[in-house]
Formats: structure tokens, sequence, C-alpha cells
């Protein structure tokens, strides 16, 4: 039975997913990524183009493919007719126009390219835009706010209709971040800082996820992006900046001496509780957790945050996502389960 | 000695080398390039030509170059198709040194060395 | 004219017959049996990277799919691209299919350099197996960063194992190889073409090799460059992709792609003349428009070199390199668009065969017509941001490699395999492998669109479920085995037909171009008498007298009764084919040992290095006409040139583009130095006396070639040994300048401005070592009496290389140390 609603999901799916290919994105089905998007100014200027291109390439393809079954149905006779073929090897008229054609198709399929290309890369933005910096780690995605002293991960909340400014960092090697519905990816690359300028148009929670190949759990490295309204990011913004919740039930309490006294305050920062350090500076350093249990999911966005995936994510990591940075600790039994009340009491 | 290699008449068979000049013009080209790079060196200690340093350098060095290339290569005498095996890589080189160029003078603006 | 041939017994033995066994093969030095060696490694290979592909497939199935880890995937990936690219596609083209029929389709007894292309095949070989040579140490061992190899990722703190050291020495090997091969196939098609053989008249695919060489001549180098950093990254702990150092990753796109798109043409180039052989016999029609197919070829590798950066969008290169980049890559389609409809044009009209060789070509032109412009989409750089490394570009590159160059490749098998085996390929088989892969390919990479349109990154090795990617995963999947089924019958077919296929006549397709005027397979001297060409398809008027088919009476169409031309010509007397030789293996052997010796032990490699010499002296001293003037040879040579020397210009000019690499690597990121030593440090009165003692040297290697060349041997020793002191005065002063430099502080690891500098004099002080030593031996032999007037050619050329040296002396005298104050970038 299982199996056979999944079989339905699939052939679905599919075929959606066909008519979303063959009608430009005007489907209305689960695929967060797609890039037939306009959940942006940056996202729409880019789609626009797209289509206008897909439009192009399909008339060039009906093209050649009418030519090619006209030549081969049509204009041409199978072995053993008795007539020889026409010696035909040039025809100068004929030549020019399939170099001619082309190249006015070219233009206008540049023109408005270089139009697009200068628009979505803006060397300027308004004073008032609010700026998130990107920092990609080996593999999760950390998101500070500079104005507003927030700090967060695999997670970031932006408000419509407002400038948004990424600045994209990396603290080890080259990764690609990208929002399919808000506009297409930058590499994030070390020693450089590329920049993302857009406008969100449409509210909702977007996938995102690293897309240039970044070793062993790059599949792994995925974020959400949260548009908010003008008042919902104000009141997201305020719950952030407050102080870490005081742990209320025995179990929390005891998984917050847990949480002190084992490693993890070595990498992870909960604000007035613990702080990631310079001086056990290993190259890498774990999400901010001050507002933890606030978050939609966890591990690089590729579990949903509830306590069971999270007892399963602290107790070895590296089985669940390979790689992963964060050491087994070898805890167990209600060690395990306090830290987790602990951590998910941390809204 | 230069009068004899001046004179193509012994070296009749070959036709790649038949024209190849003699001692004589090599020893010119010597001297030329000798100049040259003591022009090249006087250039670089003299205060006053700084400013126009990098143009005298880089004609000096291109007919050093072409001096080299055509005379003790052979590419003046020999045929055409060497010197284009030759030329037109030049050219893709220095395509490609100028746009490497151009676009990491692009990335100069964008780079930032202190990791965040 | 059109004289019926009749038909005759062959008395000649086929290349494949001879006595001496395996050894013969190991020694061979004949064209048609080094690609065949090319061939069955290449097939071997499109095995195992077949398997890798299933198993990817196997892995993406299902959403959170455990069958490969996440490191397994990883090289499955690495090694499916890898192998696909350098072990199977190029070597098919290259190695077999080129190596085949170059010489063949312009009436030429072998290769410019037959011991040279055995080289290649070997040197092949070890990189191949280098590649693979993590597995000795672990299941895990195969390369894991991605074909591309993107910098720092490569870097030896994110991935420490063997897996990219082979990866990067392998490819350092098979680029040898490559280089090696593409100067041959280039002085071939330049200088051994049949008399009366003019450009215009070349078969296409000899236009598309030429143009092909070209393209590996020079985009090699930049690859071979960005290689050595790696290496030097990873063994000597330098900073050229560390940004901790000032240096950027960014620098390896550059050069890898620099290389790399002229690589793309590379693959698709000779699939490109394949269609063009297969096409026009089949429609029984020459090649229509064929100058503009010609000069569409030429315009399309120089484009290519323009267009880099289109793999680079996402990178950040700013608004204007994106626009040049864009306009750039777009223009390329005018060429490609000129070839497919030109290809149209020829089935236009035509009285078609649809044998399988002829419906794979027709898939070619369908799927490469799909991938060509969905390749328009990716040059646009705002659409590229929502493409760039999801499967969209995987779906593009696919019909462009697979249902473009390997439906091409099928193609010329099912075409050729006939003159290269003497049997033919099952059609039955064939038909049924065609529409299989037809249905199979499409079923599996046109989804790959979709998923790519809903967002699926590349090289991910799980995905969640519900993201709109499941079901078409699951029928990629189930495509792609079948697709692998096909395959299956293509290997099938192989073995049933070199072991009980029909037997096929000379000239089974009626074709057009000289290698069906030999006996299938050919013998080994190739062409008993060396044919007059007198227009384009020869072979055809030949036959029929005319260019076309016009006129020609349909009695004796059909041509399967057509013997050989050349099979009753009394054979000439003076053929005289290369002798085997064992020398190119031991070389092979030499560098393999080299790269051994950098994973293991060092003291390998300078074993490795003495055997590698030993084989290049060996094998120059083996040659009886080592540096003779020959007046046949040049008087048959098309160009009136040694071709030795064409060959030592067209290795200048790829050497041309290696410096030009290193010396913007020098420019770029001089001014990036994170302080400490600069290019103050150099020392300019030092350099001046260098500069003068090389152009010195270069007076006196003119002046020992004009005595050898008056065979005056005490004056040829003298002026030699001058060059040879000169220049060890040079590599003396150069020694000084390094040992000042360590002792003062400055080491190849210390910052950019030496690691650069190390490299850029380092890489030109090895060439100027390489001068000397082989001045050494020329001097010796001129000594010897080995060398005189007639063999004053190996002066003239070992002088090249020699002048070579110096000029780039002169270049780098002036940008790194006469212009150390002035700001690059």
């Amino acid at each position: 039975m299982r199996s056979v609603s999944r079989l339905n999901k699939f052939v679905g799916s599919g075929l959606l997913a066909a008519m979303v290919f063959a009608f430009f994105g005007c489907g209305n089905f689960n695929a967060p990524m797609q890039t037939f998007a306009s959940g942006s100014d940056l996202a729409k200027w880019i789609t626009s183009l797209y289509i206008q291109i897909t439009i192009w390439d399909s008339i060039v393809l009906a093209i050649v493919l009418i030519v090619l079954a006209l030549a081969i149905f049509v204009f041409s006779t199978r072995e053993g007719d008795p007539t020889e073929p026409h010696e035909h090897e040039s025809d100068l008229m004929l030549e020019l126009a399939w170099t001619i054609a082309p190249a006015l198709i070219l233009m206008f399929i540049t023109i408005p390219t270089v139009r697009t290309i200068m628009r979505t890369q803006p060397s300027k933005w308004p004073a008032n835009a609010i700026t998130v910096q990107v920092h990609a780690h080996q593999w999760w995605w950390e998101f500070d706010y500079p104005g507003l002293h927030i700090a967060t991960g695999d997670e970031v909340h932006i408000p419509i209709n407002r400038v948004i400014h990424f600045e994209l960092y990396s603290d080890d090697i080259i990764h690609s971040f990208w929002i399919p519905a808000l506009g297409g990816k930058r590499d994030v690359i070390p020693g450089q800082v590329n920049q993302i300028t857009l406008i969100p148009s449409v509210t909702g929670e977007f996938y995102g996820q690293c897309a240039e190949f970044c070793g062993l759990s790059h599949a792994n490295m995925r974020f959400r992006m949260v548009v908010d309204t003008a008042d919902g990011f104000k009141q997201w913004v305020a719950a952030q900046q407050a102080p870490p919740v005081e742990p209320q039930e025995a179990a929390a309490k005891n998984g917050e001496k847990i949480f002190k006294n084992a490693p993890c305050a070595i990498c992870h920062t909960v604000r007035g509780i613990s702080g990631f350090s310079k001086q056990y500076d290993y190259g890498f350093r774990g999400p901010d957790l001050t507002h933890f249990g606030s978050r939609g999911t966890l591990a690089g966005s590729i579990f949903d945050n509830n306590p069971k995936n999270l007892a399963m994510w602290i107790q070895d990591p590296e089985k669940v996502k390979p790689g992963a940075r964060m050491p087994t600790l070898g805890l167990r039994g209600t060690d395990l389960h306090d830290l987790v009340a602990y951590l998910e009491s941390l809204k | 000695m230069s009068d004899h290699a001046l004179n193509p008449a012994h070296a009749g068979h070959d036709v790649s080398h038949e024209d190849h000049p003699g001692p004589g013009l090599y020893l010119l080209i010597a001297a030329i390039l000798t100049v040259l790079t003591a022009a090249e060196i006087t250039v670089f200690y003299v205060p006053g030509l700084q400013p126009v340093l990098v143009p005298i350098l880089l004609v000096l060095a291109i007919v050093k170059f072409a001096f080299v290339g055509m005379f003790y290569m052979h590419l003046y005498y020999d045929s055409k198709v060497f010197t284009t095996l030759f030329v037109f890589p030049l050219l893709l080189a220095l395509l490609i040194v100028f746009g490497l160029l151009l676009l990491f003078s692009h990335l100069q603006g964008v780079l930032s060395f202190v990791v965040p | 004219m059109a004289a019926q041939p009749k038909p005759l017994a062959f008395e000649h033995p086929s290349y494949l017959h001879d006595p001496g066994g395996i050894w013969s093969w190991i020694t061979t030095v004949d064209h048609k049996r080094v690609a065949v060696l090319y061939g069955i490694t290449a097939l071997f290979m499109m095995a195992v990277g077949g398997m890798e592909a299933m198993l990817i497939r196997a892995q993406l199935m299902v959403p959170g799919n455990h069958l490969l880890s996440a490191a397994a995937y990883n090289e499955m990936f690495t090694m499916h691209g890898t192998t696909m690219i350098f072990l199977v596609l190029m070597p098919l083209e290259l190695g077999f299919f080129a190596n085949f029929f170059i010489p063949l389709q312009i009436g030429a007894r072998d290769v410019a350099f037959p011991r040279l292309n055995a080289l290649s095949y070997w040197v092949f070989l070890g990189g191949t197996i280098f590649l693979h040579l993590g597995l000795l140490r672990s299941i895990y061992g195969l390369p894991d960063a991605g074909w591309f190899g993107y910098a720092n990722l490569t870097e030896r703190m994110y991935t420490p194992g063997i897996n990219v050291d082979c990866w990067d020495i392998g490819l350092l090997i098979l680029g040898v190889s490559t280089l090696l091969s593409g100067l041959n196939f280039f002085v071939t098609i330049v200088n051994l073409r049949a008399p009366g053989m003019t450009f215009m008249r070349m078969p296409m695919f000899i236009w598309a090799m030429l143009v092909t060489t070209i393209l590996i001549l020079l985009a090699f180098p930049a690859l071979t460059v960005g290689l050595i950093f790696l290496f030097a990254d990873r063994f000597l702990d330098t900073h050229f992709y560390r940004v901790s150092a000032g240096a950027t990753p960014i620098l390896w796109q550059h050069l890898f792609w620099i290389f790399g798109h002229p690589e793309v043409y590379i693959m698709a180039l000779p699939a490109f003349g394949m269609i063009s052989e297969v096409i026009p016999p089949f429609s029984r029609k020459p090649l229509f428009g064929y100058p503009m197919m010609a000069y569409s070829l030429v315009l399309i590798a120089f484009l290519s070199y323009g267009v880099w950066g289109h793999h680079m969008f996402a990178t950040g290169m700013g608004p204007i390199a994106d626009a040049t980049f864009s306009i750039t890559s777009m223009l390329i389609a005018i060429p490609t668009g000129v070839k497919i409809f030109s290809w149209l044009a020829t089935v236009w009209g035509g009285r078609l065969r649809f044998t399988t060789s002829m419906l794979f070509a027709v898939g070619f032109l369908v799927e490469f017509t799909i991938g060509g412009l969905s390749g328009i989409m990716h040059a646009s750089p705002p659409v590229d941001l929502q493409q760039t490394d999801s499967y969209i570009i995987v779906a593009h590159f696919h019909y462009v490699l697979f249902g473009g160059v390997l439906m091409g490749i099928l193609a010329a098998f099912y075409y050729w395999w006939p003159k290269i085996t003497g049997r033919f390929l099952s059609e039955k088989l064939g038909k049924a492998q065609f529409w299989i892969t037809a249905w199979a390919f499409n079923a599996t990479f046109f989804p790959m669109h979709f998923v790519g349109v809903l967002g699926m990154p590349r090289r991910i090795y799980t995905y969640a479920p519900h993201m709109g990617w499941d079901f078409w995963n699951y029928f990629e999947s189930v495509n792609a085995f079948i697709l692998g089924f096909a395959f299956l019958l293509f290997f099938i077919n192989i073995i049933w037909s070199a072991m009980d296929g029909e037997i096929a006549s000379s000239d089974p397709w009626d074709a057009r171009t000289l290698e069906w005027s030999i006996p299938s397979p050919p013998p080994a001297f190739n062409f008993a008498a060396v044919p007059m060409v007198t227009s384009r398809d020869a072979f055809w008027v030949r036959k029929y007298g005319t260019v076309g088919t016009h006129g020609v009476a349909p009695a004796i169409a059909g041509g399967a009764a057509a013997a050989p031309i050349g099979a009753h010509a009394e054979v000439e007397e003076h053929i005289h084919m290369p002798a085997p030789s064992l020398y190119p293996l031991i070389f092979a052997l030499g560098v393999f040992l080299m790269g051994v010796g950098c994973l293991v032990w060092t003291r390998l490699i300078i074993m490795g290095g003495a055997v590698t010499v030993m084989s290049v002296i060996g094998m120059v001293f083996e040659y009886p006409s080592f540096g003779k003037f020959d007046p046949a040879m040049i008087a048959e040579s098309t160009l009136g040139l040694d071709h030795r020397k064409v060959g030592m210009w067209a290795f200048l000019g790829s050497e041309c583009v290696f410096f030009a690499s290193l010396i913007s690597t020098y420019m770029v990121y001089k001014d990036r130095n994170l302080g400490g030593f600069d290019a103050m440090i150099l020392n300019i009165p030092l350099t001046s006396v260098s500069t003068f003692v090389l152009l010195t040297s270069s007076l006196t290697m003119v002046l020992a070639l004009a005595a050898v060349q008056r065979d005056d041997r005490k004056w040829s020793v003298f002026w030699l040994a001058s060059t040879v002191l000169f220049g060890c005065i040079f590599l003396g002063g150069q020694a000084f300048e390094f040992t000042d430099f360590v002792m003062q502080g400055l080491k190849i690891q210390t910052n950019l401005f030496g690691q650069t500098f190390y490299t850029l004099v380092g890489f030109h002080g090895i060439h100027v070592l390489i001068g000397v030593c082989w001045l050494i031996v020329l001097t010796i032999a001129v000594a010897r009496g080995k060398i005189g007037k007639d063999r004053s050619l190996a002066v003239e050329i070992g002088g090249l290389y020699w002048h070579f040296v110096d000029i780039v002396w002169v270049i780098i005298f002036t940008l790194i140390y006469l212009m150390r104050t002035v700001k690059h970038a």
C-alpha cells in the first residue's frame, strides 16, 4: 500500500515536473528548490531571461528537428533507389542565411543578458539595506547580522520588501550560496567577499543549499531562508537579541551543566553561558546555539529540529553526517536526555 | 671567415638552411643585443627615467626577442610556416597574460585578506 | 580514369600479422598497432567508467540511499569524470581513431614520429594506472575532489590522503602523453600529406584533428602549470591556492578553465570530424559546404580560448568580465550552427543507407543540437546563476559529450571497424544497441533538465525526499541501467566480430576517402604506392571520376566489388618502415617511477629520472638517421620542410603558453604578497651578468651551427663547448642567486613572491639545464664524428631550443628583474 502511494507520488511529481518544465514554472507543487522562481526582484529578472532563452532555444531546436525530419523522410531516397543523388556541394545564399540568422537570434539573447547582468550586480545598495554576513563552513551555514548583533546557523530570517545585502565569507574552502526561490547562486570564496543584493517579494520558508562541491558532506550543507513580514521580522529580531532562556525543568538545568562541562562550549556559543573561544580555535567552530530551540532544523538543515533527531545527532554526528566536525562525546542515557532537553529549551 | 659563411654556395643541398646568414651577421646581432641589454640596465639605474621605465623596457625586450627569433632562430630566413607556428601561440600567450591581469585587477577590489 | 580495378589477392600480410607475438606488440611503433593498444585500453576504461556511472545512478535512485558512503560516492563521480574524459573519449578519438586514420586518410605510411607515438601510448598507460594507484593503499584510495579538482579543497589540509596526489601526478603524466600525441599528429597532418592533398582537399576528419592538435598544444600547458602549483602546495608546502598567504583559489579555476574549455573542443571536434566522414558515404553525397565546415572548425577553436570565464560566472568576476565572456561564448554558437546545418544539408537530397553507423550519426545530430542549445542558456550569466552546479549542467554536458561525442565515436566504430579488423560489426546487434541507446540515453539524461530546473545540485551523494526530484531520479537510474545494457551489447558485438565477424572487403561502404583504397586490414606499410591526390574525396574520384555522383551510371554504383587501388600495384622497392623499439616503454616506465617516487620514496624520483634520460638518449642514437638531412623525406613532405624542425617549432609554441601561465601567475601574485621578502631582494648586477652570459651563449650556439654546417669539426666542438660553458655559468649564477636568497631566509614556502619567483625562474633554469645536457650530448657526438654536415639538423634543433630558452630569459629579465617595482594588477 505504502509503496503504491509512493509510486503515485513519483509519477505525480514527475508529471508535474514535466508540466513545470513545459509551462515555465507556473506549476504549484512541492518542489521547494525549483529555479523558475519569483520570490525576489533578482529571481524575477533571472526567470524572465531564462524564459526568453528557453523559447529561442525551443524554436531553434524545432527548426533543426523539422529540417532533419524533412531531410530524412521527405527529401531523400533510400538505398536501392535508381536515381543518383544530386552533387549539391554548396550554396552561398543558404550558407550565409544560416550564419546570419543565428547571429540575429543571439543578439536577441545577448542584449537582455547584458542588461540583466548590469541590473543584478549593483555596485551600490541603499544605506538602509539589511546586511547579512553569510559564513560558509564545512558543512553548515552561519548567518550574522552585523547591525543587529544576531548570529544564527542553518536558518536565516529576512523581511519582505527590504533591500537585503548578503556578504559571503568562507573560512575554509569554496562553497556556493544558493536559494533558488530568491534568485541565483554566488560562490563563497575564501579571501574574497562576494555579494548578492535582492528584495524579497514573497513571504514563506525557502530552501537553500551549497552548490559547489566542498568535500565529504557537500550534500548535507543545506539551509532555510525565512522571509517574514515586516512585523514578523521585528519580533524575530527581538527574540533573537534576548538573552538565552533560563532553563526551568530539572532535566534542562542538569543539561545546562553538562553543556558547560562537556566540550560543547568550546565550539558553540550560548550568549552569557559560553563563547566560541579563540584560545581553542581549531579552525572551525559550531553554530551559535543561543536560540537553538527556535530553529526548525539542525545539523546543516538536514534534520527537523526535534528531541529525537537532536539526540541521534549528538550521539554520533559522524554517522548521520559524514565528516562532521562535531566529535562523538559518548553521552547516553539521562545525560543525553538532559542535554537535549536543555538545548530544546533555548527558544 | 665571414666572407666564407656569407657565401651560401657550400650549403647548396639544404633548402632549410641554405639562406642562413653567416658569422658576420651573428656577431653584429650579438653586438646589438649587448648594446640593448646595456641600455636596459642603464634605464633601470637612471632615476630620471623611472616614469617611462615600463614602455622603454618593454620595447627593448621586444626588440631583443625579435632579433634572437629572427636571426639566431632563422625565422627571417626560414619558411614562413615556422614563423606562423611560433607567432600564433605567442599572441595567444599574450592574450592569456593580459586576460588574467585584467581579471585579477578586478578581483583586487573585492578581496579581503582578513578572515572575519 | 574511372577504370575498374580488378579484384586481386593480397600478397602482403596485414599489420595484425606478425610472427613476433606479444613482444612485437610491446615494441611496436606501427601507428595502427599503437592505435589498437590505445583502443583496447580505452574500451576497458570505458567499461570501468560505465560501472562507476552505474554505481552513481544506483546511489541516487532513491532519496537518502545508503548503498554508497559519501566518500565512495565522491570517488565515483570524480573518477567517472576523469576516466571518461582523459581515459576514454580522448584516447578513443586521438589515440585510437586519429592514430589509425590520420596516416591512412592523408596517404602516409606512418605518423611523423612513430616511436614518439608508441611512447605516448605507454606514458598514457602509466598515467591511467597511476590515477588508480591509491587503490593499493586503501579501497577508498581513488581521487575524490572532482575531475575539476577545485582548489583549495585539493590542499593537503582538506584532502590529506593519497587520493588527490594520484590525481595530480596522474594528470601530469597523462598531459605529457597527450601533448606528445598532439605534437606528433600535428606534424603528421601538416607535413606528411600525400602529394596533391592541399589543405582544402583534406578529409574533414583530418581538418578536425588538425585543429584539435593545435588546441592540445596550446591548452595543455595551462593545466600542467596549474597541476604543478598544486603539486608544490601538496608536497612542498607552498601557498599557490592558500588564502592564508594572500593567494586565491580562483587562480586554479582560471588556469584549469583556460585548459578546460579548449579541452571540451579537444573532445568535440574529432567527433565533428567523424560525423563528417560518416554522413557523406551513407548519403551518397559529398559533404555540404566544405570550406565553411573547415573555417568554422578554426573559428570554434580560436573562440574557445576566449570563453573560459563562462565556467566561473558564479565566482564574482564582475559585470564587465561576465558580459565579455558571455558574448564570446554565444559567438561560438554561430560556427557550431553552421556545422549542424551543413550536416543537415548533406543528408538532404541524399540516397540514405541506414547502417548502424548512419543511425548513430543521425543520433549525434539530434542530441548534440539539444546539448548545444542548452549551452546557450549557460552562456547567459544571470541564467547560469540558477543553473550552474545543478543537474541541468549535468544534462547539458552529457548531451554534448555522450549524445554528441560518444555517439560520434560509436558511428565511427561501426564505420571504420571493418578497416581496422577486416570484419564487420554485427548490424543486427548494432541496430539493437542504437535503438536501446537512443531511448535510454534520452530517458536518462533528458529528465536531468527537469531535476535541474527543480533545483537539484550536482555532486550530492544524497538528497531529501519530497523535493520534487524523487520520481525523475528513479526514472533516470532505471534507464541508466538500460543504457548500460546497450553498452554490454556493444562489447559483445566487438568481441564477437573480432572472432567471428563477417569478412569485410576493402571498401565495404562505397566510401570516399583514401583509407578505403587499401586492403582491410591494411598492410604494415599502408600504401603500396603513395597515392596522388587531385581533388577532395580522392578515392571517390578515382572510382567514379567526379567529385560528386552526378552522371555516374548506376551500374557501377555499389562499389562492393571495387578492389583496393594499391593491391595490384607493385610495392615500391624501398618502403622502409621504422624498426621496433623498446625505448618508448622504458621511457614510460621511468616517468611512472618518478611519479611513484613522489608518493613513496624520494630516491625513486632520481632513479626514474635517470631511466627517462637514458631512454631518451638511447632512443636518439638507436635511430640510424639521427639528425640526418634527408632530401628524399623533405621532397616527399608536404611543406618541403623537415618534420623534426616543424615539430620543434610547434613544441616551442606550446612552451609559450607554459611560460605565459607561469609569468602571469608571478605578475598576479607579486602584488598580493603579504609582506616579507619581495622583488627588491633581486640582485640586478648579478642577473645582468647572467643575461650577458646567456646572450653570448646564443651567439656561440649559432656559430656552432654554422661550423657544423660547413663540416668544421674543430670549431663545431669549440663553439658547442663554449655554449655548454656559458650555460653552466648561467646555471651557476642562478644556483648562487637561489642559495643566497635561501640563506637570507627566502624559501619557496616563505611567501607568494618566493614561490612564484622560484617556480618561474626555476622552471626556466630547468629548461637551461635540459638544454645544457642536450648540448653536452651534441658536443660529444660531434667530437666523435657522429654529427657532421649531413646531420647538422640535430644541432639546429638543439639550437632552436637553446635560443628559445634565451628569449624566455629576455622576457623574464625585463618583467621580473628590471620591472621589479612596477605594480601589475
